[in-house]
């Protein structure tokens, strides 16, 4: 039986502190997270969170919060509202390294062969990439700016079901 | 990606053995380095230092469970020395010039077509 898990890793120049709030922060969209909106009745295990549009009319994934162990690891549950699929876990670790950070996204129990599993290969290597791009530069790369217009054009099409009035977090 | 790590990456992956060691974990992410080492003629040691260039240019990760030291393929390496050689602006020349074949060879052959 295969594992299910899948590391991302890569090291990105900037202080443990700086990475930390990208991926944490609720106040305005995570660019890593493809532009989304993180919001949480806490930061704290046990808490729900959800990633939303920036305009927050949508929210494409919900989840409960694991872990967090600040500058170490931030970890959560992981599921996309428009697929009736299993959750995943996500784990973000950061390891402070000679002249910045090793940075590891690891998925754990991804379901084989869904819908949720190819689109979590995929966006894996999307958010390390756009993690360290913001970091080290202060934006994503125009290729990925262009992605996040592309989203805002078809926001309109997204399912009805992943309308934020059905994921609150309180 | 600095001189050394780039080197690194494409050191570990000059040599067949350690391309095939990388296809195996890719296809099954947690594999154990026996498990590695049964499709290998080889001796283990011989594996492990393979394994070890692998982990060292970031190409491998690999966690302990217990006794058994698990691996996992990084992508990421990869994707940095893709990106270092295609900038925004190669990668939209190359895109063009992609393109302009595309298009010279289409008309070639539809003009073929009317002669014809």
């Amino acid at each position: 039986m295969p594992d299910t898990t899948q590391v991302f890793r890569i090291v990105i120049h900037g202080s443990v502190e700086e990475v930390w709030r990208e991926i944490t922060k609720t106040d305005e969209p995570i660019a890593c997270f493809f532009n989304s909106r993180m919001d949480v009745s806490a930061l704290r295990p046990g808490s729900k969170l959800a990633m939303r549009t920036p305009n927050n009319a949508y929210t494409g994934v919900v989840g409960e919060i694991l872990e967090v162990r600040p500058y170490r690891r931030f970890s959560h549950t992981f599921r996309f509202t428009h697929l009736n699929e299993p959750a995943c876990t996500v784990i973000y670790d950061l390891e402070p390294v000679e002249g910045g950070v090793e940075f590891t996204l690891t998925i754990e129990d991804l379901p084989i062969g869904t819908k949720s599993a190819r689109q979590m290969v995929q966006g894996g290597t999307m958010i390390v990439n756009t993690l360290k791009a913001v970091i080290e530069t202060g934006q994503p790369s125009l290729g990925t700016r262009a992605l996040f217009a592309l989203f805002r054009v078809m926001q309109p099409f997204t399912p009805k079901k992943s309308r934020t009035e059905h994921w609150p977090v309180d | 990606m600095d001189a050394s790590q780039l080197d690194r990456v494409l050191a570990a992956m000059a040599h067949p053995s350690r391309r095939r060691m990388l296809d195996l974990v890719s296809s099954m992410p947690g594999m154990s380095v026996t498990a590695v080492a049964s499709h290998f003629e080889v001796s283990r040691i011989a594996v492990m230092k393979h394994l070890g260039l692998l982990e060292g240019a970031g190409l491998i990760t690999s966690r302990k469970k217990g006794r058994v030291r698990h691996l996992f393929f990084n992508p990421i390496p990869i994707q940095l020395v893709y990106d270092r050689w295609t900038t925004q602006y190669a990668g939209f020349w190359a895109g063009r010039m992609a393109d302009l074949k595309t298009r010279v060879e289409g008309r070639a052959e539809s003009e073929e077509l009317k002669s014809a």
